[in-house]
C-alpha cells in the first residue's frame, strides 16, 4: 500500500471533521431550542472525536502527535474542504452544511468500513453508528423545515444555493485517487459523489426545496491541497490561542 | 455594550448596542409541546422513564431525547410518547398499591377491537416509572383493569401510566449502533480524570509544603 | 451550577391561613414520613411558588452558566480539553432543560420562564455576571463553582419535590465529571510551567470573592424559613453550604501551593468553623440587581440566541398542538 496515498486520505478525513466539529461547537449555548443545542453539541463532539481517531492513525504512520498536528499547522497545511471552514451564519446555513456534509460522510464511513486498509476499516466500522445519528438528525430537520413556512423554505433554499459549490468541493480528487481505488481502500470521490447525490435528492424531493442543476455549478476545489478561504486562518488562530501560549506545556 | 466580549463567538453575534426594549412575551407553544422519554439501559431491561423533551413532533422528540437522555452511560433503545397521550392514576402513598384504591369507571370511549397498551409503574415516590408490560384492551380504563390483573399483585405501586402502544415511538433494532460507542466516550466521565500522581509529585518536589 | 444565593425572599404568598387545614396536615405528614411530593398531589400555594422560584432560578443559572465557560469553548488547548470543555458546557444547557421541565410540572411554562429571564424579571446565580478573562478562569469555574454547586445540589436532591429530586440526581451524576475535569485542569496549570501557574493563581484571585458569595448571605431565620425547612424545600442554610465547601476544597487548593486571596481565611479548630473576611454583600446586591461586569452581555446573548432561533420555532409550531405539563 502506498503510504503517501493513505496519509493523504487520512488528512482530508481528519481535517474535515476537526474544522466542522469546531464550527459546530460555536453553537453551544446559542441554539434555537434547548434540546437542539444539546444535540448539536453532541455531534460537534463526535466530529472532533472522529478527527482524533484519524489523526491517531496518522501518528501510527509516523506523523506528529494529534495535538501538534491539529493545533500548530497553518491554513495552507490543512486538507479540509472549504465547505467546513465557512462561518456558521444563521442556523439555516449550519443545518444545510450539516445535511450536505453528513450525507457524504456516512457514505465514506460505509465504504471505509469495508476498506482493504484495515486500520481505517476498524475505525470507520466503530464510528459509523455515530454518523448514522448525524444523518438522521440532518435529514429529519431538512424534511421538517423544508416543508414548513415560506420563511424557513426561503432560508434553506438560499443556504442550499450558497453551500452547493462548496459541497461539491468535498469531492475534489486526491493525487492518489486511482491508487486508492485500485488498492481497494475505498471506491473514490466520483463514487461517493454519485451516491451522495442520490441520497440528498431523495430527501430534498420530500420537501419544497429545489436542488439546482449541479452541472451548472462550478465546484470550489482547492481545499484538499491547502487552498482555503479567508476564514480558515482566523479559525485556526482562535483554536490555538491558548495552546500556543506554550505548545510544550501540558494543559 | 459596556464590555467588549471576551468570547469571540459573542463578538461574532454582533449584539445590538444600547438599550433595547423588553422582549415581547413568547407566544404559546413557542417551545413546542412535550413528549416523555424512556430508555433501556441494556438488552432485555425494562424501559425506564428518563424525562420530558419539548419538540414539534415525535421524530424530532426522538432526536432530542437521544442526546439529552442517552449521551452518557449504556443505552440500547429509547421510547417516546406524547405527554398528552399518557393517562395516569392518582398517586398513592409509598408502600400502597394504587390498584387497590382504584374506582373503575365505565370508559367513555372504546375501540372496536382490542389493541395493545403499555403500562408503566412507579414503585416509590421520587423514583422513575418503569415499564411493567403490555396489555390488550379497548380503552385506557380497560387497560388499567387488565394491568391490575396481570401486574397488580407485585408489591407497592404508587402510580400507573397507561399509553396506547401505537402512540409510542420505539427506536428500531437496526438503530442500536447509534449507542454502541457511548461507553467509550470517556472524556465526559469523571473516571477519566486522575490527577493524584501529579499532586503527589508536586508535593514531593515542593517540600516542606507551603503551610498556611 | 447553582449555589442558592438570594432565593428565599419572603413573598406575598406567605399566608397559610387560607389553606385547607386537613389537606395541609396530610401534606406535611407525607413529608415528615420522608415521602416525596409528586406533581398532581395537593400542595400549599406557598410551597408551589417557592419551588417554582427556586427551580426556575436554578435553571436560569445553568443556561447563563454555560456562557462564562463557553467563552473558551473554541480555544480549549488540545483534543482532550477541547472535547471535555464542549461536553461540560453542553451539560449546563442539558441541566437547564431538566430543571425548566421540573419547574413546568408546577405550572409555569418554559415560555414564561425564558421571557422572565430575558426581561430581567427573574434572577440567576450572581457569579455568572463575572467574566472569564483567561482559560484559567474557565478552569477555576469548572472546578470550584461546580464544587459549590454540588454541595448545594446534593442537599437539594434530598428535598421533598419528586421531579426536582429526579432532575438533581441526574445533574449531580454529571457534575461529578465537571468537578474532576475542573480539578484536573487546575492541577495541570498549578503544577505546570511558571506561566501556567501564574495564570491559575490570577484566576483564583479574581474568582475567590464571587465564590464566597456563591451560597448567598447568612440566612435570616424567620417563621418563613422554618416552614420551608419543615417542607424540605430549604435543605441547608447558606452558611452550612459555605462551611462545607470550604472544608472540602480549601485544603485541595492549598496542597497545590496556591494562595487563597483572603488573609483571614483559617479554620478555627475550637469551633470547627472556617473564619473568613466577610464578603462584600453590597457589591453582591449591586451586581445581582444588574450592575455587574457582564449582566448586560449575558442577557443580550440569551436574547439574541432566542431571537435568531425564532424562525426555526415559528416554522415548526403546530397551532393545533395541545400543551400538557410534563408528567414528572
Amino acid at each position: 500500500m502506498n503510504e503517501q496515498a493513505i496519509k493523504d486520505l487520512l488528512y482530508k478525513l481528519a481535517d474535515d471533521q476537526l474544522i466542522l466539529g469546531h464550527r459546530n461547537s460555536e453553537w453551544t449555548g446559542f441554539g434555537p431550542i434547548l434540546e437542539e443545542d444539546i444535540a448539536f453539541s453532541s455531534m460537534a463532539q463526535d466530529k472532533i472525536g472522529h478527527s482524533l481517531a484519524f489523526y491517531t492513525l496518522l501518528q501510527e504512520l509516523g506523523e506528529a502527535e494529534p495535538d501538534t498536528v491539529a493545533f500548530t499547522r497553518n491554513a495552507n497545511q490543512f486538507h479540509n474542504s472549504q465547505l467546513v471552514e465557512l462561518p456558521n451564519g444563521e442556523y439555516d446555513f449550519s443545518l444545510i452544511r450539516h445535511f450536505l456534509y453528513d450525507n457524504a460522510e456516512i457514505i465514506r464511513f460505509e465504504m471505509l468500513s469495508q476498506s482493504s486498509y484495515e486500520p481505517i476499516a476498524k475505525v470507520a466500522t466503530k464510528l459509523k453508528g455515530e454518523v448514522k445519528y448525524h444523518v438522521l438528525h440532518a435529514n429529519t430537520w431538512i424534511k421538517n423545515l423544508g416543508t414548513s413556512t415560506e420563511e424557513a423554505i426561503l432560508r434553506l433554499q438560499s443556504s442550499l444555493n450558497e453551500a452547493l459549490p462548496y459541497a461539491l468541493g468535498m469531492f475534489e480528487k486526491s493525487k492518489f485517487e486511482q491508487e486508492l481505488i485500485d488498492a481497494g481502500v475505498y471506491a473514490g470521490e466520483e463514487a461517493v459523489k454519485a451516491e451522495w447525490l442520490k441520497r440528498i435528492t431523495a430527501v430534498i424531493e420530500k420537501t419544497d426545496l429545489k436542488l439546482p442543476d449541479l452541472e451548472s455549478i462550478k465546484p470550489k476545489f482547492g481545499g484538499r491541497y491547502g487552498e482555503h478561504t479567508e476564514h480558515l486562518q482566523p479559525l485556526l488562530d482562535e483554536m490555538a490561542e491558548v495552546f500556543k501560549i506554550d505548545p510544550t506545556a501540558e494543559w | 455594550m459596556s464590555l467588549k466580549s471576551l468570547d469571540p463567538r459573542v463578538t461574532r453575534l454582533n449584539l445590538p448596542e444600547g438599550e433595547v426594549p423588553a422582549m415581547e412575551p413568547k407566544p404559546e407553544l413557542d417551545q413546542f409541546e412535550t413528549y416523555e422519554a424512556f430508555h433501556q439501559k441494556k438488552e432485555g431491561a425494562a424501559y425506564t422513564y428518563v424525562g420530558p423533551v419539548h419538540a414539534p413532533n415525535e421524530d424530532v422528540a426522538f432526536l432530542f431525547a437521544k442526546e439529552q437522555y442517552s449521551r452518557r452511560f449504556a443505552c440500547t433503545g429509547i421510547w417516546i410518547a406524547r405527554t398528552e397521550n399518557i393517562q395516569l392514576t392518582l398517586y398513592g402513598n409509598d408502600s400502597e398499591n394504587v390498584y387497590d384504591m382504584m374506582r373503575v369507571e365505565e370508559p367513555a370511549e372504546r375501540s372496536e377491537q382490542p389493541e395493545p397498551y403499555e403500562i408503566f409503574h412507579l414503585k416509590k415516590r421520587g423514583k422513575a416509572h418503569v415499564h411493567a408490560g403490555r396489555v390488550m384492551a379497548t380503552s385506557y380504563l380497560e387497560a388499567l383493569q387488565e394491568a391490575k390483573q396481570q401486574f397488580g399483585e407485585k408489591g407497592p405501586v404508587v402510580n400507573v401510566w397507561v399509553v396506547r402502544s401505537k402512540d409510542v415511538l420505539q427506536s428500531a433494532e437496526e438503530d442500536k449502533d447509534m449507542w454502541t460507542t457511548i461507553p467509550e466516550k470517556k472524556y465526559r466521565e469523571a473516571i477519566a480524570y486522575k490527577v493524584m500522581d501529579k499532586i503527589t509529585k508536586y508535593k514531593e518536589e515542593n517540600k516542606p509544603t507551603t503551610a498556611q | 451550577m447553582y449555589g442558592g444565593g438570594n432565593v428565599f425572599e419572603a413573598t406575598k404568598f406567605d399566608d397559610l391561613q387560607t389553606e385547607d387545614p386537613a389537606k395541609l396536615a396530610e401534606f406535611e405528614a407525607r413529608i415528615a414520613r420522608g415521602e416525596k411530593i409528586e406533581p398532581t398531589d395537593w400542595m400549599p400555594e406557598l410551597y408551589r411558588k417557592q419551588l417554582i422560584r427556586m427551580i426556575e432560578q436554578h435553571a436560569h443559572s445553568e443556561i447563563i452558566g454555560a456562557l462564562p465557560e463557553g467563552t473558551w469553548i473554541t480555544r480549549a488547548p488540545g483534543f482532550r480539553r477541547k472535547m471535555a470543555q464542549m461536553a461540560k458546557v453542553q451539560d449546563e444547557v442539558g441541566h437547564a432543560q431538566l430543571l425548566y421541565s421540573a419547574a413546568e410540572t408546577l405550572g409555569k411554562s418554559r415560555e414564561q420562564m425564558l421571557t422572565d429571564l430575558i426581561n430581567g424579571k427573574s434572577k440567576y446565580s450572581n457569579v455568572f455576571n463575572y467574566p472569564a478573562f483567561t482559560w484559567a478562569d474557565s478552569n477555576i469555574i469548572s472546578w470550584l463553582i461546580d464544587a459549590g454547586a454540588i454541595v448545594n445540589q446534593m442537599a437539594n436532591a434530598k428535598g421533598s419535590y419528586g421531579p426536582y429530586s429526579r432532575a438533581l440526581e441526574r445533574i449531580c451524576a454529571e457534575e461529578a465529571f465537571h468537578l474532576k475535569y475542573g480539578h484536573d485542569a487546575v492541577v495541570h496549570m498549578a503544577t505546570g510551567t511558571p506561566k501556567q501557574r501564574e495564570m491559575i493563581q490570577a484566576a483564583l484571585n479574581r474568582w475567590w470573592p464571587p465564590i464566597m458569595t456563591f451560597f448567598g448571605p447568612s440566612d435570616k431565620m424567620s417563621t418563613h424559613t422554618e416552614t420551608l425547612v419543615r417542607w424540605k424545600v430549604k435543605m441547608a442554610t447558606n452558611d452550612e453550604c459555605r462551611q462545607q465547601f470550604l472544608d472540602m476544597y480549601v485544603p485541595k487548593i492549598w496542597e497545590l501551593g496556591l494562595t487563597v486571596p483572603d488573609p483571614n481565611l483559617k479554620k478555627n479548630m475550637e469551633t470547627g468553623q472556617w473564619e473568613y473576611t466577610e464578603p462584600d454583600w453590597d457589591e453582591f446586591k449591586r451586581v445581582i440587581n444588574g450592575d455587574g461586569p457582564c449582566n448586560a452581555e449575558r442577557l443580550a446573548v440569551r436574547r439574541t440566541a432566542e431571537e435568531r432561533g425564532a424562525w426555526v420555532r415559528r416554522a415548526l409550531l403546530n397551532p393545533k398542538a395541545k400543551y400538557v405539563k410534563p408528567l414528572a
